[in-house]
């Protein structure tokens, strides 16, 4: 009901398009993300330059790149340690991306300092997608099983997706813009990859 | 808010036409609005989806752009 009548507001409000969900989110049965509508967004402080955002979100590539390398060893199924592996790989090509957003908004050809040239080096610990510190994460992941590591790939996936997203939608520098909304639909494909590797796993054969 | 808006017709799409929206979509391309109170927000919400209590919808239209489709739930 309350979706309805949101949509007769949006609707009554000139939106041009406008759909309510039948059944709101009990109908949804996929993947939801958790936590406040700031959730996560302090790692991008809300004065940062572009150019400083686009550093922090390559340094969340590289913890979730570690965390995919290192955790791919630890999965006792070789399916799922194929996709980390895939997925590690992923995640080089996201701070690839980054890299060249970077240089397109800087004009150089190229910054070998990247992304110390923008964000001094600093001694705190290795964060990935999803606010969680890499070495913790894979502390975690030791004599579990590979259910509940693409489990938790998944809720860490989709709270990126998430963040993502938002930030996409706060920046009002096109470019960081541009740059968020790239990311986000880079994880989206990532997202779906770990689901479908998880209804496998967890669909008896 | 009036009573009058419970009874507008509106399209209701079911949750796998909303997830085939949203996957053909870019991020950016359309408005994914939770209706609903922060504590619901907050036990999980869709991926993206912007917290606007229904009570507060009206007075924060301006928050989004009314040329992209929009979903809310």
């Amino acid at each position: 009901m309350r979706s309805r009548a949101a949509a007769s507001i949006l609707a009554r409000g000139g939106f041009k398009e406008v759909y309510s969900m039948e059944g709101g989110i009990r109908a949804w049965k996929g993947l939801a993300a958790g936590g406040a509508p700031e959730a996560g967004m302090a790692y991008f402080p809300p004065d940062s330059s572009p150019s400083k955002l686009t550093a922090l979100a390559w340094l969340l590539e590289k913890g979730a790149q570690k965390f995919y390398g290192e955790a791919a060893s630890e999965l006792r199924d070789s399916g799922a340690a194929r996709l980390f592996a895939d997925l590690a790989a992923a995640e080089e090509k996201h701070k690839d991306t980054l890299y060249r957003t970077h240089l397109e908004m800087t004009g150089a050809a190229d910054d070998p300092q990247f992304p110390e040239s923008v964000l001094p080096a600093s001694a705190a610990p290795e964060y990935m997608e999803g606010g969680v510190e890499v070495a913790k994460a894979l502390q975690w992941t030791r004599g579990k099983s590979p259910e509940e590591i693409l489990e938790f790939a998944l809720a860490l996936e989709v709270n990126a997706y998430d963040l993502h997203l938002k930030m996409a939608q706060r920046m009002t520098d096109s470019r960081a813009r541009e740059m968020f909304a790239r990311i986000a639909d880079e994880e989206k494909g990532h997202l779906n990859r770990l689901q479908e590797h998880f209804i496998r796993l967890m669909t008896p054969a | 808010m009036g009573v009058l808006d419970y009874f507008r017709p509106v399209s209701t799409l079911p949750a796998e036409k909303i997830r085939a929206l949203l996957n053909e979509k870019k991020a950016g391309e359309y408005n994914l609005v939770d209706v609903r109170q922060p504590e619901e927000y907050q036990a999980g919400h869709l991926p993206g989806a912007r917290l606007i209590p229904v009570g507060e919808l009206e007075s924060r239209l301006k928050d989004l752009d009314p040329n992209k489709p929009t979903i809310a739930y």
